[in-house]
């Protein structure tokens, strides 16, 4: 059990790339910490960091109270789920799990105890330990991975997109049961992944990084509903948010750059006078209106999900989508117009991309 | 599943096989046939006329103790060419191996002299330790070492060895470093995570890794030593002092171009094809077998 701290963290690799520019956070002990971004962006370039497989160019990474910039891999106390397994393929899946143990010179029979009781966790049967990891489905393969993880009953546990090698329904079924079994251990994990949705449903926190830059770290859901740019704003969420280019009018007001107006609650956003803003408003926050009033809407295409239905058009020059529940009719016709309450718009400045 | 080709004519596939099939007939199995005849025949001394003798050469061959000296000799030289080549490839391809995984393409042009200098080093080998004028000679001698490979039969063996294995190096090494380029990184990494250091990494997972391209290499320097290795001694010891140097292609050489013993000679040359053919279906039914994982 620890906790994790980045501080101001910088990589540059050899070539002159900076792919880490200055990133901070703390992870507490026994937490769930999802870092998303798009590929690119330096998620695994961190986690590696973390892990001990590159060198850090700049700033400090502890786990608990201790700074590990220097410390071997092995001897930081942490286990990786790598995005291929990397299990060693010439060793049965059992020679696998018990690896990490032998090189720690821990005696047979315990290791015995601790390879069939992550065994049992991650329901890996007899027949399966005796088998060498080609032998395996990549479900199976996957579970190998985490039980070679949780083995040796580390301090913290790095996943480097674990499921991306999996194919949709399985991924599902897997990221629960690493939920449930992070639950269960306790131990302090740092998950890496570029789909939102993973890390929308995993994270206790969630820190979404951009091109090398920490974007915004907090609880999925405060993310979801505050998010601190334009980037995050459009990361997290699926459909992403729409956004509509106007300048601020008066208070409470926004006048659209394609034609027509927005309201917004001037409560929550103080921007000056005319500053030209990015309004985003997320796709299940817009109904629309029966009776003609509100922005014009003019209809493409309806997607047909069963758990609602995507209607996806243009507002005001630009692209829009609207999510509606099953139990909502699709509108007919192509002219509709939008209802969008003032608490559903988000403002950022058009410059910066920061919320205002 | 394994896609085949089908041919619609019959004989189509025959006759594509063919030339791969009279090439083979005429300079392997034709030969091959002669020599096993032959070796059932004694010639006379002008090779004018060759008489029906049954076993015989093979019985003179093995009451003789040279064939035995020779079976020594050879076992010697290619354990120790093949173990001394394939450990110094195996070290300069694990080097080579680190510094390309961490710098990249300059790097990799650095393989080039390491594939090619072993392959001329073996030439030089030969003039270096010439015991008159070598440079290595010299400096042997000067350590005080009596370096006279012409009359002393273990340095005569350490230079045919040194000379040998040098050539083997290159070849070692390239396939060497093509099986450790081919070992995924995080195989390694994820093995550093789980404690072990880099020796006991090596031991445990890059070397079993390795084992199809060992037991490959193996074989064929043994091939490489037991057969071809027959110009090297003629132009390093021509076989001896006092016959310390002459392997069994040597002694086959030996006998049947200069000592004009062709029946005795082609019982050996039997033997040898023999040999050879244990070996093949060895590495086959190996390969197929223990050493995939
Ligand atoms: N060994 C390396 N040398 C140079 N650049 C690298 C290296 N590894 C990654 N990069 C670069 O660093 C950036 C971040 O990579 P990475 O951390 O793998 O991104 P992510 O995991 O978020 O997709 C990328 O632009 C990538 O090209
Ligand atoms: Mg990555």
């Amino acid at each position: 059990m620890a906790s994790v701290l980045l501080d101001r963290v910088f990589k540059t690799y050899p070539g002159g790339f900076t792919a880490v520019k200055g990133v901070s956070f703390a992870v507490p002990d026994g937490g769930f910490c999802v870092l998303v971004g798009p590929s690119g962006c330096g998620k695994s370039t961190l986690l590696r960091m973390i892990a001990g497989l590159e060198t850090i160019s700049d700033g400090a990474i502890s786990i608990g109270d201790r700074v590990v910039n220097k410390v071997e891999p092995m001897d930081r106390d942490i286990a990786m789920v790598f995005q291929n397994y990397a299990l060693y393929p010439h060793m049965s899946v059992y020679d696998n799990m018990a690896y990490g143990l032998r090189n720690l010179k821990t005696p047979e029979p315990e290791i015995r105890a601790r390879v069939s009781e992550a065994a049992k966790i991650l329901e890996l049967d007899d027949d399966m330990l005796k088998r060498k990891p080609r032998q395996l489905s990549g479900g199976q393969r996957q579970r190998v991975a985490m039980g070679r993880a949780i083995v040796r009953k580390p301090a913290v546990f790095l996943f480097d997109e674990p499921l991306s090698n999996l194919d949709a329904k399985l991924r599902v079924q897997m990221r629960i049961e690493i939920r449930k079994l992070q639950r269960r251990l306790k131990t302090t994990s740092i998950y890496v992944t570029h789909d939102q949705l993973e890390a929308m449903t995993l994270a206790d926190m969630l820190v979404v990084m951009n091109a090398g830059r920490v974007e915004q770290v907090g609880a999925p859901l405060e993310l979801y509903e505050r998010p601190a740019s334009v980037f995050v704003a459009g990361f997290l969420g699926s459909p992403p948010m729409n956004f509509l280019d106007g300048i601020v009018e008066k208070p409470g007001r926004v006048r659209l750059t394609g034609g027509g107006e927005l309201a917004y609650d001037a409560a929550h956003f103080g921007p000056p006078l005319g500053a030209e803003v990015k309004a985003g408003v997320r796709p299940e926050r817009v109904t629309f209106s029966n009776d003609g009033s509100g922005l014009p809407f003019a209809l493409e295409l309806v997607e047909e999900l069963g758990l609602g239905q995507l209607v996806h058009g243009r507002v005001a020059g630009g692209d829009f989508t609207v999510a509606l529940p099953a139990s909502h009719n699709a509108p007919s016709g192509e002219a509709q117009h939008l209802a969008i309450p003032a608490d559903a718009v988000h403002l950022f400045d058009t410059k910066t991309g920061a919320r205002l | 599943m394994e896609k085949r080709a089908t041919f619609s004519n019959k004989f189509l596939p025959y006759l594509l096989v063919a030339p791969q099939l009279a090439i083979t007939l005429i300079f392997f199995y034709w030969p091959a046939s002669q020599a096993v005849k032959e070796s059932f025949f004694i010639q006379d001394a002008f090779g004018t006329t060759s008489s029906f003798v049954g076993l015989e050469n093979y019985r003179t061959l093995f009451a003789d103790p040279y064939y035995f000296h020779s079976m020594g000799v050879t076992a010697v030289f290619a354990i120790a060419v093949t173990a001394a080549s394939l450990s110094i490839a195996l070290l300069l391809a694990v080097q080579a191996d680190r510094g390309i995984r961490g710098k990249m393409a300059y790097q990799t042009l650095l393989v080039w002299p390491y594939a090619v200098a072993p392959a001329v080093a073996g030439v030089i080998w030969i003039f270096l330790f010439q015991p008159s004028l070598g440079y290595f000679a010299h400096l042997v001698r000067a350590l005080g070492v009596d370096w006279n490979p012409l009359l002393d039969g273990n340095q005569a063996m350490t230079l045919v060895v040194i000379a040998a294995m040098w050539k083997q190096i290159s070849y070692n090494f390239l396939f060497f470093l093509a099986g450790l380029q081919a070992i995924p990184k995080s195989l390694i990494e994820a093995a550093a995570i789980d404690g072990a250091r880099p020796t006991r990494r090596f031991w445990t997972i890059v070397f079993p890794l390795l084992s199809p391209t060992t037991f490959f290499l193996v074989v064929v320097n043994i091939v490489y030593v037991f057969f071809d290795t027959l110009g090297l001694i003629d132009a390093v010891t021509g076989g001896g002092p006092a016959k310390a140097t002459e392997t069994l292609v040597y002694k086959v050489f030996q006998d049947g171009k200069l000592g004009g013993d062709l029946g005795g000679s082609n019982a050996q040359s039997v033997i040898l094809m023999i040999i050879v053919i244990v070996l093949t279906s060895i590495q086959f039914r190996y390969v197929e077998r223990k050493v995939t994982y």
